[in-house]
């Protein structure tokens, strides 16, 4: 047969399974390189010898008009010439949605395969554009036409809540999340966040496993980042324990936000996980080993050196936190070396700072810090200018980092 | 599913293609893509190979382990269940019931019952479904008014009742000869036309039907870049008749002037569009987008006070670019005289304007948002700072020069006063290492992290040392952070302390502006000593209540 009559067959697949409702092999033959496709197009190249059985063909319908545009995009993506086969998903995508519009639930899962194809393509024609040179907006077209696909789902009328297209809400606000996150978009992510809670969708835990933490570890990072670290170690924590074990980047991910806020809390992270975290133990190993030995020469440094790197993830300010930790663990010290007496005096302070590698503090400084010690909890006694020592009390001058840190919530 | 293990039977050099050679492999996540093809041999090979997988592309073990992930979307469709099965559980909802009423179960029309619809695979002929096409613009029938004849004569001053037939041919003839997009340009000249044609009494008279089209009508007339604009051609020349005096001195000298203008503008224009594109802009011109909506000013006084504008801005109060150039020194002046900030600020703000209006955007605008950037930090006016400071992030943007290491200190220390921290890491991740050497950012930069260490005795040493403006920026939390260090002195030191030591701690200039913020916050000053001094302890919950006050910052930074 000739490759526009392999064509049609191909048509009345995708038509026959829309009537049919086969959400699942639907799903499956409207991915960018799915077998089916792929048999297809071979097919049509064997009969033809050319693509222009593929170029002349017009859509009527729109399944029709789906199913040419995606074997199109699957020519241009395997030819490597991502910014067509971006347009063509791109046109495939608005056929489908033409076409969802009048889907119930199973309508669902395909909706989700072909946003994950939109993205991948828009992804690598972006990088394709910027290779070139040119401006490279198509990562925002696929957000605007991927918004319009999560807002058909959300703002579903369907009653009956078995066959809603609600069912598909939290996938997509998650791919939105990585969208907008790209593009540093936040307060995109923010009324997003608002108006999933504000909608009238089945609550989170009904929904799959893995749309809950993929969920739950972007509402954390956000909440991280508007500084409300109480409902980021919330979410982040839900998520770490019910990632999937085989999901070793997911679980760095979510780590590389979680140990900043354990990590003020006072809880360091422990060997064990540095050892099976590499990533983890480059970014913050040495800065939590740091601040237990209270060696703040050395935490200093290593700030300085993974600026960058901290302040691209957005951690760098919350670990400023941990400093007051290395602080009092080097007061310990040296109040330690001094026998535990309960007068610790100014100069000696100093005179440790300055074997601390610190170089000449100044007294002032020196009672600045102290103070800020006392005030914080980490010391408990009083300071005394007049004499210049600080008189600390009898029973647990240095309390316990964690109880401190808790009390200070 | 069929799984290819092996390279597929069309690789075979028994087909007669070319064996698969490598290509299009020049980055690392492309390359195990296209496996073995070439792309100007035989595109069949181009057709991937089923044994490597892209990273996050559907695999066939991918398609398994996703099938049951997502058998809960697929389950409650209509796919899998037998038909029986569906009808029972359609027909326990009370939607059904409407349906109910029209006959029996096996002629219900459910919405989605696959009992209805055609059976798979049948033999559909895809019939031919009319695309919808626009209909093209037909011009209305002669003789009869359409609508835009009442756009045209809404809100004019002639009815159409007083228009004669061949104005009415005349309006829809240039309504047919223009684009969909310039109609509402096309509405504004036909109603300047009979305005003045109704003015000048030839409404009736004048020759509709052979009167050229209004320039709307034409096409590549406006364009933004590379055309020179014409000018607003005169009120005369509309008419289509030459007045009396056309060839009189005053009016040659006239012509010749607004040919010059225009011959300037042109100049200009050509100058501005031969530069690189708005993406890009290295930006060197002094008008920013030439068109032929913008005006050069004419006014050659220096001063002007600010009126917020309502209409299209009139040229003859508009100062031009070298006129503003000597009003900004002007001004400069009387701020160094007299400090008369409502008088600066309003000559500011009309200077701002006149530049906006005629769109000049070059090193002189950031001159003049600096100047009044500064002056507004000098009398601690954070409402015309805010603005400055947005237009001027802008402009620095562009590539104008300008002092933007100053104001990018001043920036973070406008983020440390509002404590609006998300803003302070998008503007440190924006840092470049060149940025951070720069003595003011530096500074700027300490200020922050003695803030977050804890540290207040650097922070007050830092205050006392801030270039440029940065001292008026910090007074205005400094007694925040004066109220802060106050109880953590309170909670540390006992039994007191004296006032010395705490007006140097907190940076006062004199012991009497410490004791009257003490007085301020109503701590006790004992001064029974050698030395006033404070009791820490009964200073301790004034200390806590001062606090409270500054939980929350003015509108004008952001709401803590």
């Amino acid at each position: 047969m000739s490759g526009a009559d392999r064509l049609s067959q191909a048509a009345f697949k995708f038509k026959a399974l829309h009537n049919a409702k086969n959400s699942a092999e639907f799903a499956q033959i409207i991915k960018i390189d799915s077998q089916y496709t792929t048999t297809v197009l071979r097919d049509v190249w064997n009969a033809d010898g050319n693509w222009n059985a593929l170029l002349t063909q017009q859509g009527t319908t729109a399944i029709s008009e789906l199913s040419l545009m995606h074997f199109r995009a699957s020519v241009e993506f395997c030819q490597g010439n991502f910014v067509e086969a971006y347009a063509c998903q791109l046109s495939s995508y608005q056929a489908f949605l033409r076409a969802f519009s009048n889907m119930d639930r199973w309508g669902v899962h395909p909706l989700l395969a072909m946003c994950k194809d939109l993205y991948l393509l828009a992804c690598r024609a972006d990088y394709q554009l910027t290779r070139t040179e040119q401006p490279a907006s198509k990562l925002e077209e696929a957000t605007r036409a991927i918004n319009q696909g999560f807002s058909m789902c959300m703002t579903d009328r369907e009653p009956l809540l078995n066959i809603s297209r609600k069912w598909g809400t939290y996938h997509l606000a998650n791919l939105l999340f990585a969208l907008y996150l790209r593009q540093k978009a936040f307060n995109m992510c923010n009324s997003m966040i608002r108006a999933i809670k504000t909608s009238e969708l089945p609550s989170l835990d009904q929904f799959p496993m893995g749309d809950q933490v993929t969920f739950r570890y972007y509402r954390g990072l956000l909440a991280f980042q508007g500084e409300q670290l109480a409902a980021a170690k919330r979410d982040m924590v839900f998520a770490l324990e019910h990632c999937h074990r085989d999901a070793y980047r997911n679980r760095t991910r979510i780590l590389m936000r979680l140990t900043p806020i354990m990590m003020i809390e006072g809880s360091m992270p422990q060997s064990r996980l540095l050892r099976r975290y590499p990533p983890i133990n480059e970014l913050y190993g040495g800065l939590a080993r740091a601040a237990m030995l209270g060696d703040l020469c050395q935490f200093d440094a290593i700030m300085q050196d993974k600026e960058q790197l901290l302040v691209s993830l957005g951690t760098y300010t919350a670990v400023e936190h941990v400093r007051r930790i290395a602080v009092r663990q080097l007061l310990y010290k040296i109040y330690l070396i001094d026998g535990k007496s309960s007068r610790l005096s100014f100069q000696r302070v100093r005179a440790g700072f300055w074997i601390a590698g610190l170089g000449d503090v100044s007294v002032f400084e020196i009672e600045s810090i102290l103070a800020d010690m006392v005030s914080v909890g980490f010391i408990k006694g009083y300071l005394s200018h007049e004499h210049g020592v600080a008189v600390l009390s009898k029973q647990q001058p240095f309390p316990p980092i964690k109880s401190v840190l808790a009390a200070s919530k | 599913q069929v799984e290819y293990t092996s390279p597929a039977p069309w690789h075979n050099q028994a087909y007669g293609l070319p064996p698969p050679q490598p290509s299009f492999a020049t980055t690392p996540e492309h390359s195990h893509l296209v496996s073995g093809s070439s792309s100007t041999s035989s595109l069949a090979t181009h057709l991937k190979v089923k044994d490597s997988a892209p990273i996050g592309f559907s695999n066939p073990s991918n398609h398994s382990s996703s099938n049951d992930h997502f058998t809960d979307y697929g389950a409650a469709s209509g796919g899998q269940r037998s038909r029986s099965v569906t009808r029972v559980l359609s027909k326990s909802i009370s939607e059904m019931s409407i349906e109910e009423e029209h006959g029996s179960l096996a002629g219900a029309t459910w919405p989605n019952s696959r009992a209805t619809q055609a059976p798979l695979y049948s033999a559909v002929k895809l019939g031919k479904i009319a695309k919808k096409k626009v209909a093209p613009y037909a011009p209305p029938p002669a003789g009869k008014l359409n609508g835009f004849a009442k756009a045209v004569s809404a809100g004019g001053e002639v009815k159409e009742a007083e228009w004669p037939l061949s104005l009415k041919r005349f309006v829809e003839r240039s309504f047919a000869a223009c684009s969909a997009k310039m109609r509402f340009v096309l509405e504004k000249q036909l109603k300047q036309i009979i305005a003045s044609a109704k003015a000048n009494k030839k409404l009736v008279t004048m020759d509709w039907d052979n009167r050229p089209l209004p320039k709307a009508c034409n096409p590549g007339v406006r364009t933004i870049k590379g055309i020179a604009p014409a000018k607003p051609a005169s009120f005369h020349a509309d008419i289509g008749e030459l007045p009396d005096d056309f060839d009189s001195d005053e009016r040659k000298e006239r012509r010749l002037l607004r040919f010059q203008k225009e011959a300037e503008a042109a100049k200009q224009a050509a100058y501005v569009s031969s530069q690189a594109t708005m993406a890009s802009v290295p930006h060197t011109g002094d008008v920013l987008n030439w068109d032929a909506d913008t005006i050069v000013g004419t006014c050659t006084k220096l001063e002007k006070s600010y009126l917020r504008l309502t209409s299209a801005p009139d040229p003859a109060v508009v100062r031009p670019l070298p006129i503003l150039r000597q009003t900004l020194d002007l001004l400069k002046h009387k701020w160094v005289e007299n400090s008369n900030y409502t008088y600066v600020c309003d000559q500011f703000k009309s200077l701002r304007q006149d530049l906006i209006v005629q769109r000049i955007t070059n090193g002189f605008t950031v001159e003049v948002y600096e100047q009044h950037a500064r002056i507004a930090l000098e009398t601690n006016d954070l409402g015309e700072y805010n603005q400055c400071q947005t237009q001027l992030k802008q402009l620095y943007t562009m590539g104008l020069p300008g002092h933007s290491m100053e104001f990018l200190a001043y920036r973070i220390l406008y983020f440390l006063y509002t404590r609006n921290k998300s803003d302070i890491n998008t503007a440190l991740a924006a840092m470049t290492a060149t940025d951070k050497q720069d003595p003011a950012v530096r500074h700027a930069l300490e200020v922050r992290y003695a803030m977050a260490t804890g540290n207040y005795f650097r922070y007050f040493q830092l205050y006392a040392c801030a270039p440029n403006m940065g001292g008026y920026l910090m007074d205005n939390f400094a007694d925040r952070e004066r109220c802060s260090a106050l109880l953590k002195m309170c909670r540390a030191f006992r039994p007191q302390l004296g006032l010395a030591y705490i007006s140097q701690t907190l940076a006062f200039d004199t012991a009497d502006e410490c004791a009257k913020f003490l007085a301020s916050l109503n701590i006790p000053i004992l001064c029974d000593g050698p030395q006033p001094s404070v009791d820490m302890k009964a200073a301790l919950p004034y200390a806590v209540a001062a606090i409270q006050n500054y939980e929350k910052v003015d509108i004008k930074g952001q709401i803590y």
